[in-house]
């Protein structure tokens, strides 16, 4: 199976089954889970589904196209099921099914891995799930985030595209997977990881990122102290900051001393803003309905208690 | 008739591997401890475990829960009985609420002084009763490392609870305890395996635990754990016969893989040769760190093979295998690139890297903390009476936290100082250089072997000194069983290095010289803190003694007392000691030093002034005196302490003498203090080897 149809089977069947089939998010971001559709509404009582590709940067992590299996951005097939239903894992395994995967001929297992975010002050708990021996997918079950005792509780399923892909094409390098079944991943990506490595780590300007960061940071603030906090803004002004913060990381700009510091800064922000949120939909008077009463999302499968 | 069982399944998502040994042993222990309490003797409890659920059957337990008399205090006796003895309205109304008459009402002591008490007589209830409610409170009352919550976010447990089967009876189990877990109804049907029988299964009336496990077992599900380990462990060692090999022993592992599957399988896949070349810690950390796998050897070399852990019975179309070999490979693969690229530049490329690499957060880098080390051991070394090359020494410094900048830690983290070692070797440095940074972290505590070289030795106690230091200097002091950074088994580790190796270095002096070097970080009192890690030493140094080194409490009290912190001196007093205390000369020399002790704490050193000492049994003792000392002097200068005690048994007769026919405290101001000064001169001798006071009989 090529990339886009993996892309694309997994929409849509996330999409039957009740997620909204979101686009990436607008911004340089370290995970899917940054994305205000995760890092947002699994906050408060409100019931949500939702599915989207998002291409993550890990700046520290590329290997400027010389690694067969790094990459410095990277895509993920981000879903949340709030709240977890009580089937999310037969769910999960008829994806795998939609993908040709049949669990009746391959070896699926839930191995324990859980998750932690210092940046989002967020935290889970759940699986790597292992097909056959090779890492495919994160099952988390979040128990906070932005410094929140979640309750309801979502599932966040994030499944590792380009891995995937390698893996059904049993290809040795990332580079040589099919994109769309004519062109490879590298013929389309190569370059860019080459070059987004080249900048990451000798290129990008050490004070105008710091500088960014410190005005990001002002801006974030900014728009949390307007007398209607404007959460959504103030939060891409936090995830520009982790993103400049990953950048110096990978510039090797960070001294150890202020490294948990910097990260504790845009913690801070995140955390006002999962708070001004909650304020915000209740204000709003949670349009979506709380937990198990009024809900805007289907329900296959009968599925949440 | 006691023959009634009780089976409890609670089915649940993938339990983590860690969680599940210690749930088991909570479950039996929960379960005995509740049904003990309720009255029910001799019954036998017993957990399983797969993956995916907790199983608890409890045999040898009777239909009806046996009647108990229970012991009730109650009002006092001024209260219950008239002046004339006669009981008052208190204790008919006491009596009467435990069913019994006055009459047999009896006085007990309270905390409060005296009570009436009488015996409660408890009808006992159906067993089955009392099932449903013990059960679901174990259940809900296990400890686990990291416990969740789901769904509507009610409910806390180490992973969603789905299914809960509890059933009772004799012979058959036919009856359903009734009761909720989490939300969950119990019944009376379970699953079987996920893939291998996903269907409904029925479970009233099974014929006990062990129709339970057969009829699972038909179901794809293994549930005891101690069944699984055999069979996996014959499947390896099969598939490893099939190719002439031998399963590499890696227990923790295998402990490891009982726990995470319902169907023990195991599949061989190949490993390309063109990974052979890899050094052989990174191939078989490689495999066993990300995929869990063991790893096969012939002739002690490790060969193409590996073998995983699937939880399936077969491979029918061989993805399972290929894909594990896939896997395998892109693993390794990736170490190869990682090994590469290390290799472009000599380890001592990485060093100026260090300064990003934190120690700790308040202790600074590594770069930091590499100087300081470096610093640190020569000095230890001056200390120990250990000549070493300053070149070769100074260069194991440098590098020995260099890896930790490297590819290969950056992703194996515990290849730490393995790696470092395998690249200093490869660069060509000497080999004391690269053993030292390869056993720099062994051993673990009591254990891992000792360091082969001194430079090794000197620089593993250095770095562990330093840890010490440094975080004690920002109060990073372990309490209780809070030690995250492990500071009491580097403190093991540096007794143990101390002794076995052995390295005579002063712990006490050597820690104010670590702490010296931390002093810019100090928060605190120099002087407390300093205090805190020598009683931390020492307590460690305690520890291995009558720990490892098998020496008697008193006995080790008794040598470290009269001094401490060069091991292997206290180690060869203490072994000395043990060996010559049982013989009679002894036992009187400690009775008389304990009077020596006594006379010089109470009374003071006084002054010695030896023309003042006439009787004959003074001037004896102090002849002897001399002589001993002089004799002791010599023996402990060439570390003969066999020889130091021969000579301190020659002072026995005389100090007998000396307390049958002397006075110490006689009237004559200046012949007391002369007296007292001569015993001073004992106790300081005998100190000189250990505080025989502390011996107990």
């Amino acid at each position: 199976m090529d990339l886009q149809t993996l892309i694309l089977t997994l929409s849509r069947f996330w999409g039957e089954h009740g997620c909204v089939v979101q686009q990436a998010y607008d911004l340089e971001v370290g995970a899917g889970t940054m994305h205000p559709e995760t890092f947002l509404r699994v906050l408060g009582p409100e019931p949500y589904r939702v599915a989207y590709v998002q291409p993550s940067r890990r700046p520290a992590d590329a290997r400027f196209g010389e690694n067969p299996f790094r990459l410095g951005k990277h895509l993920q097939l981000q879903v949340i099921l709030k709240p977890s239903p009580a089937d999310v894992q037969e769910l999960y395994l008829a994806s795998l099914h939609a993908l040709g995967i049949d669990p009746a001929v391959h070896d699926v297992r839930f191995e324990e891995d859980n998750w932690e975010s210092p940046t989002l002050g967020a935290w889970g708990v759940g699986w790597q799930v292992l097909l056959d021996g090779m890492e495919i997918t994160q099952f988390t079950y979040f128990q906070q985030a932005g410094g929140q005792e979640l309750k309801p509780i979502s599932a966040e399923i994030t499944y590792g595209l380009e891995r995937i892909a390698m893996f059904l094409q049993r290809k040795n390098s990332i580079y040589e997977m099919t994109w769309n079944g004519e062109l490879a991943y590298g013929k389309v990506r190569h370059q860019d990881e080459v070059e987004l490595s080249r900048y990451a780590f000798d290129v990008a300007d050490v004070e105008m990122l710091r500088r960014h960061f410190e005005d990001w940071e002002r801006e974030s603030g900014r728009c949390l102290e307007c007398p209607e906090p404007l959460v959504v803004p103030a939060l891409e002004a936090a995830l520009k900051m982790s993103h400049l913060f990953n950048l110096l990381d990978a510039r090797g700009a960070v001294a150890v001393t202020e490294r948990v510091a910097l990260i504790g800064r845009v913690r801070k922000l995140a955390v006002r803003c999962a708070k001004e949120y909650v304020v915000q939909r209740e204000r709003l008077g949670f349009p979506l309905g709380r937990n198990g009463k009024k809900n805007g999302t289907s329900k296959p499968n009968g599925g949440s208690r | 008739m006691s023959t009634h069982e009780f089976l409890l399944e609670v089915r649940c998502e993938e339990i983590p591997a860690n969680a599940l040994p210690g749930a088991r042993a909570q479950l039996v222990e929960g379960f005995a401890r509740e049904l003990t309490e309720a009255g029910f003797g001799g019954v036998e409890t017993r957990a399983y475990s797969t993956v995916r659920r907790l199983v608890v059957s409890v045999l040898g337990l009777p239909e009806r829960q046996p009647d108990r008399d229970e012991e009730v205090t109650g009002p006092p006796v001024k209260a219950a009985y008239t002046g004339d003895g006669a009981p008052t309205q208190a204790a008919a109304g006491f009596a009467k609420a435990l069913g019994i008459s006055v009459e047999d009402l009896r006085v007990v002591k309270g905390p409060k002084g005296e009570v009436i008490a009488g015996t409660k007589h408890l009808i006992g209830r159906a067993t089955a009763e009392v099932l449903a409610e013990v059960a679901p409170r174990v259940v809900a009352g296990l400890h686990f490392p990291k416990t969740m919550r789901w769904g509507s976010g009610e409910h806390a447990f180490v992973r969603p609870v789905h299914g809960v089967v509890a059933l009772f009876g004799a012979g058959k189990l036919a009856t359903q305890i009734p009761f909720e877990l989490f939300g969950v109804a119990s019944g009376t049907a379970t699953v079987g395996h996920r893939v291998i029988s996903p269907g409904r299964i029925e479970l009233r009336a099974v014929r006990g635990f062990a129709s339970y496990a057969e009829m699972l077992g038909h179901a794809g599900v293994v549930v005891d754990p101690a069944v699984r380990r055999e069979r996996l462990e014959h499947g390896t060692q099969a598939l490893a016969a099939e190719v002439g090999c031998e399963v590499r022993p890696d227990p923790g592992l295998v402990a490891e893989h009982v726990e995470l599957v319902e169907y023990p399988g195991v599949i061989r896949g190949k490993i390309e040769a063109r990974f052979l070349d890899l050094p052989e810690e990174v191939l078989i950390t490689t495999l066993r760190h990300h995929q869990k796998c063991l790893v096969l050897t012939r002739d002690d070399q490790v060969a193409p093979y590996f073998l995983a852990v699937s939880d399936r019975k077969d491979d029918p179309q061989g993805v399972v295998k290929q894909g594990n070999e896939w896997v395998a490979g892109a693993r390794l693969t990736d170490a190869a690139f990682f090994f590469a690229q290390d290799r472009k530049q000599p380890l001592s490329g990485q060093v100026t890297k260090l300064e990003r690499v934190v120690f700790h957060q308040k202790l600074g880098s590594f770069a930091q903390k590499s100087a300081l080390v470096g610093a640190l051991a020569p000095k230890l070394a001056a200390d120990a009476g250990v000549t070493t090359d300053a070149a070769v020494f100074a260069r194991a410094a440098t590098l020995l936290k260099a890896d930790l900048s490297t590819a290969m830690v950056g992703e194996f983290p515990e290849l730490q100082g393995v790696v470092g070692g395998i690249y200093a070797q490869r660069d060509g440095e000497p080999e004391q250089v690269w053993q030292a940074i390869r056993d720099q972290y062994t051993p673990a505590g009591l254990d891992g072997s000792i360091p082969r070289g001194d430079v090794g030795a000197l620089l593993g106690v250095a770095d562990r000194l330093d840890t010490l230091a440094g975080l004690f200097a920002v109060g990073e002091i372990p309490s209780g069983s809070r030690d995250p950074f492990a500071l009491r088994r580097a403190a093991l580790a540096i007794v143990r290095i101390c002794a076995e190796f052995p390295l005579a270095v002063s712990l006490p002096l050597a820690v104010e010289q670590a702490l010296t070097g931390r002093e810019s970080f100090l928060k605190g009192d120099r002087t407390e803190v300093l205090a805190a890690l020598r009683d931390f030493l020492l307590e460690r140094e305690r520890f291995y003694l009558t720990g490892a080194a098998g020496l008697s409490a008193d006995v080790t009290e008794a040598v470290l007392a009269a001094r401490w912190g060069v091991v292997p001196d206290d180690l060869a007093r203490a072994r000395v000691l043990q060996s010559v205390r049982q013989e009679p000369v002894f036992a009187d020399l400690a009775t008389a030093f304990k009077r020596v002790r006594n006379i010089v704490s109470k009374s003071g050193s006084g002054s010695l002034e030896t023309k003042a000492l006439e009787e004959p049994a003074e001037r004896d003792l102090l002849a002897a005196l001399g002589v001993v000392e002089s004799k002791v002097g010599t023996a402990l200068a060439s570390a003969d302490h066999g020889a130091a005690v021969r000579a301190l048994a020659e002072l026995a007769a005389p100090l007998d003498r000396f307390f049958t026919d002397v006075l110490v405290m006689c009237d004559d101001e200046a012949l007391k203090a002369a007296r007292l000064g001569l015993l001073a001169r004992v106790e300081e001798l005998f100190l000189r080897f250990a505080d025989l006071s502390r011996l107990g009989a």
